[in-house]
């Protein structure tokens, strides 16, 4: 009976909308921000090493590697919490028309890149 | 209260809870990300940063956790690989967490 149980079709089986681009980055994001979590864990756990050893990462934070890795960070994240906000209207009963879905797809897809960009430049790591 | 009920109800509280922090933790991140050994040492084990940062890492692994173990029920059919996949996140949720604070209370 176990093995006749249904798992979710492939993605490539529907045809793309706005609302399943981004429920898919919804997921792919929420492993891949599992992952950079762990990463951020290690980073903490490695201050142990003392400051000699920090250099490394210093070298790797100010190069141009380090500046994408750190607006993937922010964007993944803030990609995150804004589809997780949308969910948060769903499970409250809003937001279900086929047209508001849209609407709040295109929110999360373009508020997204748009808070990526404010974040980083308020922040002055561009200077 | 069915199983799947109260994950998911789980899931939703470590949501509510995690998503301030996440801010919180994005509007820092950019500005240590760049700073020195000391300025990163200090923002770490600092209040109420270290506190913030704790409930953070908490709070976002439970919550990954959970979402996780949904994505390998929805993917995985292989019933024992899903059982270990689900057995490896669970662990590295508990002893990575657990490691970092103590690193951040011992620093």
């Amino acid at each position: 009976m176990k093995d006749n149980n249904p798992i979710s079709p492939h993605i490539q089986v529907y045809n793309w909308h706005i609302s399943s681009l981004v429920s898919i980055s919804h997921r792919i994001t929420g492993v891949i921000n599992y992952l950079l979590l762990i990463l951020v864990c290690f980073w903490v756990i490695s201050l142990i090493f003392g400051s000699e050893s920090y250099q490394y990462f210093k070298k790797f934070s100010e190069s141009m590697v380090g500046k994408f890795f750190i607006i993937g960070f922010i964007w993944s994240y803030l990609f995150q919490i804004l589809s997780e906000i949308r969910h948060w209207f769903w499970d409250m009963g809003y937001g279900f028309e086929l047209r508001t879905t849209k609407i709040t797809g295109v929110i999360v897809i373009l508020g997204s890149f748009i808070l990526t960009i404010a974040l980083y430049l308020l922040s002055g790591v561009l200077i | 209260m069915l199983q799947a009920t109260k994950k998911w109800l789980f899931q939703k509280i470590s949501s509510v809870i995690m998503v301030p922090f996440m801010i919180w933790f994005l509007m820092n991140i950019v500005t240590i990300f760049n700073g020195s050994y000391d300025e990163v040492v200090n923002f770490f084990t600092s209040q109420p940063s270290k506190i913030l940062f704790s409930i953070f890492i908490v709070s976002m692994f439970f919550y990954s956790a959970l979402s996780i173990s949904e994505i390998f029920e929805d993917y995985i059919k292989q019933e024992n690989a899903k059982k270990y996949a689900n057995l490896g996140v669970f662990l590295s949720s508990l002893i990575i967490p657990l490691f970092t604070i103590i690193t951040i209370i011992y620093l």
